[in-house]
Formats: structure tokens, sequence, C-alpha cells
């Protein structure tokens, strides 16, 4: 400031010395410190400056005007009063322009590049504050912004209601207070929202001791609506980045399990192919002793018992199979249901397991007058023979069985107990599951580990229910609830 | 922060609230008897000139005292003082110095902290006095060099007492009132409501305009078209020595360099 006012002083002496009038060259160079007050102070600066060097001018002009009236030298001097008018006045105002779109376009890469860190929205909107407040030139600065049901402020503690933020959060629309308080120049408060959508998300909030000119609040205006936007954005890609970790786990468990089923079912061709072929050994073998070799009678007899339970065997295997099928493709088993006794379809099964196998004792605790189901007979047979199997396979030799049925409020309850390995407890929500075994059951003894899986689907089929009770070393109770058909 | 922590309420008084409205009716009607009475030639010049002095004057000052809410008391001891001092200026040159009283009586309420919103009793900085001084200098001495020139007005040096008198006037009467009420009082309200340049506008047409209308104002076109010219730019700098420092001090200052300078020119 001081340079320009020596400046305007130095040529306003050195055209008093050259005398040479209204129409003196030198008086052009009043244009340069007036130029350079436009530029480092703005169209006010620029103003003064050329004011000053008219006033300065005026004693050379205006006493040659009175003199000779208007001269082409008298009119030179007054087109320079316009032209330094003019000069300083649009210098200022297009360079006070020009820096103020210069600090709007580097506040916008000042958003992007605060927003561009992920971190929490309180985080976030401090670093933006703080950046916010260097480069606005204002005294106090505020962000708000809503997330959900809460207010994030930054730069005080909350908005009290019926505030000026409060406001412009409820109408979402900018307010400008010229008297916010303050003596002698008065305290300015400007509130813009910051708009994603339509919505107001939150507002930007500054104030100043002096103006807030119109221009300012423009450029304000246009700062929210960005702010807005960017915020929004930040929290999309936020999301987006959760979403997509939490897709990318999703897919690695998925991966995994599909990886585990892969090696079940590998482990199952293998087994299901020996379980299939012993059956199919025995058929072969014996088939040949009796095509080939004559023996007594009762030889041939106990040779067409072995068969007989090998090809039942054999039969077991490949409905479970079916039945399989049927469930991977979304299908329930095929049932025919026919009005059932319990107690005999019990008595049967459990005979034919007497019969076959001698190594455990089976007791049936049947409670009189159980209502009549309506079941398939077959399917109930594969369901009592799947579990009794079981039931011989991982239990003890020389243990008992308990199978007994119930009557329950609305059906039948079957239970085949135990007093077997029993099952882990980390493996109790999986065994119902195709192809799964618990892990130290393979070596205890052969299955496919299909067989508790279609239990489940055919009871279910049933409009019924099952579930396993077990507790390691102690055994294992499976029971099978089954609706009446209303009889009894 | 204002804008998060206070309830906002959009402003509801008038930029003339608080105006001492039965006052100026009182110096209205005063004004009006005396023009009455001199033109019946019942009523000395002198003496429709103190009544002119005071109303005028004393019109402002007590608006811009009741304006920051400074008791209607001290509004009409201001009055009075200022007619005393019309008064005993016309006894003598002497009699001028009857114009401290004012000065000193809004000293006295500005030390009390009672005029803090006209901008004055509050911390002054010398950086603002001296800006006061360079503006109210260079008004001056453009005043003096350029004006004499074109005005074909001469620096008096004959009449020193005569312009004393008249600086005193200033002291007491003419600045301080014009920058208490035009900057101290107008200004500041309006800059509360609208942008610092339309106040500014507003305060320094309205400052113009009590000049132009001022029966002591020569007639003479050229004079008036150079009055108004640097009435207007001391009127606005004012607002911004007053926007700027946040004292009326500096404005005060300029103003009364500027017309300390006039008076010597004997247009006054």
């Amino acid at each position: 400031m001081i340079l320009v006012a020596a400046a305007l002083a130095a040529v306003a002496a050195l055209v008093a010395l050259e005398g040479t009038g209204p129409a003196s060259l030198l008086r052009h160079a009043y244009l340069a410190p007036v130029l350079v007050a436009a530029l480092k102070f703005g169209a006010v600066g620029g103003a003064l400056a050329a004011v000053v060097a008219v006033l300065l001018s005026a004693p050379v002009v205006l006493p040659e005007i009175e003199r000779s009236g208007l001269t082409t030298e008298t009119v030179e001097g007054l087109v320079t009063f316009a032209v330094l008018g003019l000069v300083g006045v649009l210098s200022g105002v297009l360079w006070t322009r020009a820096g103020r779109h210069r600090r709007r376009y580097e506040i916008l890469v000042m958003i992007q590049r605060t927003l561009a860190d992920e971190a929490t929205l309180d985080v976030s909107l401090a670093r933006l504050r703080a950046a916010l407040a260097g480069r606005l030139r204002v005294d106090e600065i505020a962000l708000i912004a809503r997330e959900g049901e809460r207010l994030v402020v930054a730069g005080g503690d909350r908005v009290a209601d019926g505030s000026l933020v409060a406001r412009v959060l409820d109408t979402g629309e900018s307010a400008f207070v010229g008297d916010a308080g303050g003596r002698g120049r008065s305290r300015r408060a400007f509130a813009t929202p910051l708009v994603s959508g339509g919505q107001a998300i939150g507002v930007l909030a500054v104030e100043r001791k002096g103006e807030i000119s119109v221009g300012e609040r423009a450029a304000l205006e246009a700062i929210g609506a960005h702010l807005g936007i960017a915020l929004e954005n930040a929290r999309l890609v936020s999301r987006q980045r959760r979403f997509a970790a939490e897709l990318a786990e999703r897919v690695a468990a998925a991966r995994r399990e599909l990886e585990e089923l892969d090696r079940a079912k590998s482990a199952f061709v293998a087994i299901a192919s020996h379980e299939l072929r012993t059956p199919l050994t025995a058929l072969q073998g014996f088939s040949e002793i009796l095509a080939l070799r004559r023996l007594p009678p009762e030889e041939v007899r106990r040779l067409a018992e072995v068969m007989r339970r090998e090809a039942r065997r054999l039969g077991r295997i490949v409905s479970d199979l079916l039945d399989l099928s049927r469930i991977e493709r979304g299908l329930e088993p095929a049932l025919c249901r026919v009005p059932l006794r319990i107690e005999p379809a019990i008595e049967t099964t459990v005979d034919i397991f007497r019969q076959g196998a001698a190594t455990h004792l089976i007791t049936t605790e049947c409670e009189p007058s159980l209502p009549i189901v309506a079941a398939d007979p077959d399917a109930l047979e594969r369901v009592l023979t799947n579990l009794i199997s079981n039931a011989i396979k991982y239990s003890p030799t020389g243990s008992t069985i308990r199978v007994g049925a119930r009557p329950l409020d609305g059906g039948v309850a079957i239970e085949v107990a135990d007093a077997g390995r029993g099952i882990p407890a980390e493996a109790l929500s999986r065994v119902f599951e195709p192809y799964y075994r618990v892990p130290d059951a393979a070596g205890a003894a052969r299955g496919t580990g299909i067989g508790l899986a279609v239990v489940k689907a055919l009871v279910e089929a049933h409009g019924g229910t099952v579930r396993v009770d077990s507790a390691p070393a102690i055994g294992t109770r499976v029971t099978v609830v089954l609706p009446s058909s209303g009889g009894s | 922060m204002w804008a998060l922590d206070q309830p906002y309420a959009p402003r509801a008084d008038r930029l003339f609230a608080d105006t001492p409205l039965a006052l100026l009716a009182v110096l209205a009607v005063g004004v009006g008897t005396a023009g009455v009475l001199a033109e019946l030639a019942a009523l000395p010049p002198h003496a429709v000139r103190v009544v002119g002095v005071t109303a005028g004057h004393g019109a402002l000052l007590a608006t811009a005292l009741a304006w920051v809410r400074v008791s209607s008391a001290s509004g009409a001891i201001a009055v009075a003082l200022l007619g005393l001092a019309a008064a005993a200026a016309g006894l003598g040159v002497l009699g001028a110095l009857a114009y401290l009283g004012p000065a000193l009586w809004v000293f006295r309420l500005a030390a009390g902290g009672q005029l803090t919103g006209l901008g004055l009793g509050t911390p002054v900085s010398l950086r603002g006095v001296i800006t006061g001084a360079l503006v109210g200098s260079g008004l001056a001495s453009h005043l003096l060099v350029s004006a004499s020139r074109t005005l074909g007005v001469q620096i008096r040096v004959d009449r020193v007492p005569e312009v004393l008198a008249a600086m005193a006037y200033d002291v007491g009467a003419n600045v301080l009132t014009a920058e208490c009420f035009f900057r101290g009082a107008l200004f500041n309200r309006a800059q509360r409501r609208w942008s610092f340049a339309a106040a500014a506008t507003v305060a320094t047409a309205a400052y113009v305009l009590r000049y132009l209308v001022d029966p002591l104002l020569p007639k003479n076109v050229e004079l008036v078209v150079g009055a108004v010219f640097y009435l207007a730019l001391l009127g606005a700098i004012n607002c911004w020595l007053l926007w700027r420092f946040e004292s009326l001090v500096p404005g005060l200052v300029s103003a009364l360099i500027f017309f300390a300078a006039y008076r010597t020119l004997g247009a006054g």
C-alpha cells in the first residue's frame, strides 16, 4: 500500500515538474500503481488508487478547464480520469473474481483429496473443516452432517434447537444473517445446506466479522452442494467397499463349502461303490456256488437267506440314492401314505435286525393306544432301518438299542436310542447334511453319509420332525415325530 | 459458534427505532417559531442562528444518543449544551470555547461506557488514529491545493480568531454531531442490515444531504459541487474507518483535520 501511495505521489510530482498540462504523456504512468493496487487489493484497492490518482490529477486538469474550457487537452485529461477509474475497478473486479474461482477449484480438489481416504464421518468432517477454515478466510466454520438419526458436528458440540443451522437443516435453504452480534463491525453468519439427491444431508456454516459478499455466498452454496455430493459419494464408496469385502468373504466361504462338498462327494463315490460292491460280491459269490455246486437243502436255504439279506441291503442303498437325488433336485420323496399303526411297523423292522445280527440287544418299548399315522409303509421302514442300522454301527457289541414309541399331542414320537460313542456337539448341527460324516466316525463303521439326510427328507415329507440328542461316550437318541391321521 | 448455539430469529426492529420523536418535535417547533419571529423582525438574526444550530446539531446528537439507548435526559442535556454554546459563540470569539461543553459531555458519556454502540469509549488503535489523520491530511492538502486554485477561495491568515472559533464549532457541534449520527448511529445500524457498500452509500448520501440543506453553505454552484465531492469522499472513507478500526475516533480525527483546513479557506 505504501509503495502504491509512493508511486502515485512520484507520478504526481513528475507531472507537476514537467508542467505540460492535462495532456502530459506522464499522466499514463498513473495506470501502473492503479493496476498494482487492483491486482493486490482487488476492486476496492483499485478504485481507491484510481480516486487518489484522479485527486492528484485534478489540480492540473480542473484549473485548465476553468481557464480554457473543454479543449482537446482538457478532454484528454478527463478521459484519463475515466480510464483510471475503469482500469482500477475492472481490473480489481476481474482479479478478485479470478482469485475467487481459483480458490473455489482448489477447495473442490481439496475436498476430493480429503474424502479419498476412507475414514469415519466424524474424522472426514473434522479434516474437511480444518482444510476449509484455512481457505475460506472466515473466523468460524462448522460442518454438520446427518448420519442416520445422529448429527455429526465438526466445529461445535451440538446444534441447538432454533439455531440458524437447525433452521437450514429443516428448510434445506441457505440463510444469511447480517448481524450475529459484535460491536463495531457486525458479525455475519451464513449457512448453506449440503445437498445430495435434493435432500439436505448437512450444513456448512461460516461466520466472519465483516462482509460476506453475495459472490462469496454463491461460492459457499456451490461448495456446499459439492460437499454434499462428495460426502454422499464417499459414503457410497465406503458402503461399496464394505459390501465388496463382505461379498468376497461370502464367496470364499461358499468356495470352501463347495470344496468340502466336492471332497465329501468324492468320498461318497468311493464309499458308495464299496457299499454297493459288498452285497454284489456276496450275491455273485453265493449265486455261483448255488449254480456250480450241489449242496444240501439246509445249506441252500442258508445261502439263499444271505443272498436275500444282501439283496435287501442293496435295495436300501439304491433307494437312499434315489431319494438323495430327488432331495438334491429340490423334490420331496415320492410317498404313498396310508393309515398305519406304528407298533407293528416297529416290531417288523426290529425283527429283521434281530434275525440278521445278534451282536446287539434290541428292545422295543411301545406305549399302548398309539394313534394311527398317515405314512408310507416303505418310507417308514426305511426310516427305522436307517436309524437302527446307525445305532448298531456306532454302538459297541453287546450293548442295548432301545426302540420305542409314545403318543404326543397330535402325533407319535418314535425314539431309537443307543449307548454308543455319541456325536460331538459341534457335529450335531450337520449330521443331517448329505454326505456329511462325523469326522471320527469314518474309521468306526462303514457308511455313505446319506442315511440321516434321507431320514430327514422322508420324515419332513410326512409333515413330521426329527431331532438328535447325543452325549459323547453316553449315547445317542434320535426322535422322529409323525403327525397322527386322526384315528387311534 | 453463534450459528450453532444461539437461537435465530429474523430481525424485527426498524432502522429508525428508538428515535426521540418528542424531542425532535420540540426542536422543530422551536425552529419554526424562531423563523416566524425572525420574519416578523421580533427576533435578531443571531438568535435565529442559535436556534438553528441548537435544533440541527441537537437533533443529530440526541437521535444518535437515543439510538444507543442513552437516557433522554442525557440527550436533552446535550441539546441544551449545544444551545448554550451557540448562544455563547454569538457573544464573541472566546464564547466559541463553550462548544467544548457538548464535546466534554459526550466524552463523559463515552467514558462511562454508554456510547460503545456509537464506537466511542471502545479501545482505539494508534494505527487507526494515524490512518484517520493521514486521510484527513490527504483530503485537507488536496482541498488547500486544488480547491484554492479551482474554486477561487483563498487561505485566510488574517482572521485567526474567527478560524479558531469555527474550529471550536467543528469540535463541539459540526463534526461531533455528524460523526456521531451519520457514522456511529446510521451507518452502524445500516451495516447490520445491509452490506457495507449499501450502508456506506446510505450514510454518506444522508451526510452530504445534511450539508446541502445547511443554510451556512455558500450557494455558489462550484462550491456546492466541491462540497459534495469532498464530503462524499470524507463520508465514505469515515465509514470505512469505523468499519475497519471499530472506533469513531479515526473518523473524528480525519473530519476535524479536513474541516480545519476548510475553515482556513474561509468558506465557513
